[in-house]
């Protein structure tokens, strides 16, 4: 588990990935706007993605299935960023303007 | 301190940085090309952990599907001419980076307390001859879910782009 490297260690890896959780969680808080907040979102697949691999790396090397969880992860961001992006520009066609705050009423 | 080491410490510091420029950068632009150098730091570490296939997939997918779509959004939806304030009130500014450090301090001491299994100490060698093989064998079912998946979601965007209603 901990070798001779300092990349051959998992504590770095998961350090890493949740240092991007809590800057995710952060940017989901802290930016009014919804595009940020889809890049915050992308922070936190990122390293949701860093984890499964990491884990499968160090503690199960003997079979795929982290690799290719990451591999199903990326779909899934891809599929929920077109949507998210779909949806935010239809909120500025009708509002014209995309923060997050504002929004109070989904139908006239 | 040796050679891989100094360029796995770089590529952590990359990062970590492209991360924090993400989340406080007063600019959305300057949010994505954050976002844009934490994938590809993320890429370096799948490299140091023995996924090459994964790193190449990370950098296509992510740097050039996901962030130009992203880009694509920004130019439509026009944050650039409206300049919207991300910085408005700092209490709130406080208030999230309390509850980012709550959580992680909380996370931080479940990883130095979990004793991790040890049972995994053979050597990493998953090629993708293997991955290819756990997808089309044991994973059948979640990959061709995930291309279904795919496939409604553009659909679903096309219709939400091309049928909607004007502004009020």
């Amino acid at each position: 588990m901990t070798g001779q490297f300092l990349f051959n260690n998992l504590h770095v890896y998961l350090f890493i990935s949740f240092f991007l959780l809590c800057t995710g969680i952060l940017g989901i808080i802290f930016r009014r706007t919804l595009i940020a907040m889809l890049i915050s979102v992308e922070l936190i697949l990122n390293g949701a993605g860093l984890n499964f691999v990491a884990l499968n790396r160090f503690i199960a090397p003997d079979n795929a299935y982290g690799v290719v969880f990451t591999l199903f992860i990326m779909g899934i961001a891809a599929a929920e960023a077109a949507i998210a992006l779909g949806v935010i520009l239809l909120i500025f066609k009708r509002f014209r303007h995309i923060e997050g705050g504002k929004l109070e009423e989904m139908k006239d | 301190m040796n050679f891989p080491d100094l360029i796995f410490i770089a590529i952590a510091a990359v990062t970590m940085a492209g991360a924090v420029i993400t989340v406080l950068s007063r600019s959305v632009i300057y949010a994505l090309m954050g976002l844009v150098f934490t994938m590809f730091g993320i890429a370096g570490l799948y490299i140091y952990l023995n996924s090459p296939f994964l790193a190449m997939m990370q950098i296509l997918i992510y740097v050039g599907a996901v962030t130009v779509l992203i880009a694509f959004a920004i130019m439509l939806a026009g944050p650039m001419y409206r300049h919207p304030a991300e910085w408005s009130r700092p209490m709130k500014l406080i208030g999230s980076i309390v509850v980012a450090l709550v959580s992680f301090l909380f996370l931080y001491k479940a990883l130095i307390k979990t004793d991790w299994l040890r049972n995994g100490a053979g050597e990493f060698t998953i090629t993708t001859k293997e991955i290819g093989r756990a997808l089309f064998d044991k994973l059948m079912l979640p990959f061709e879910l995930i291309s279904l998946l795919i496939v409604v979601a553009i659909i679903g965007a096309i219709m939400l782009a091309l049928f909607s209603k004007e502004e009020k």
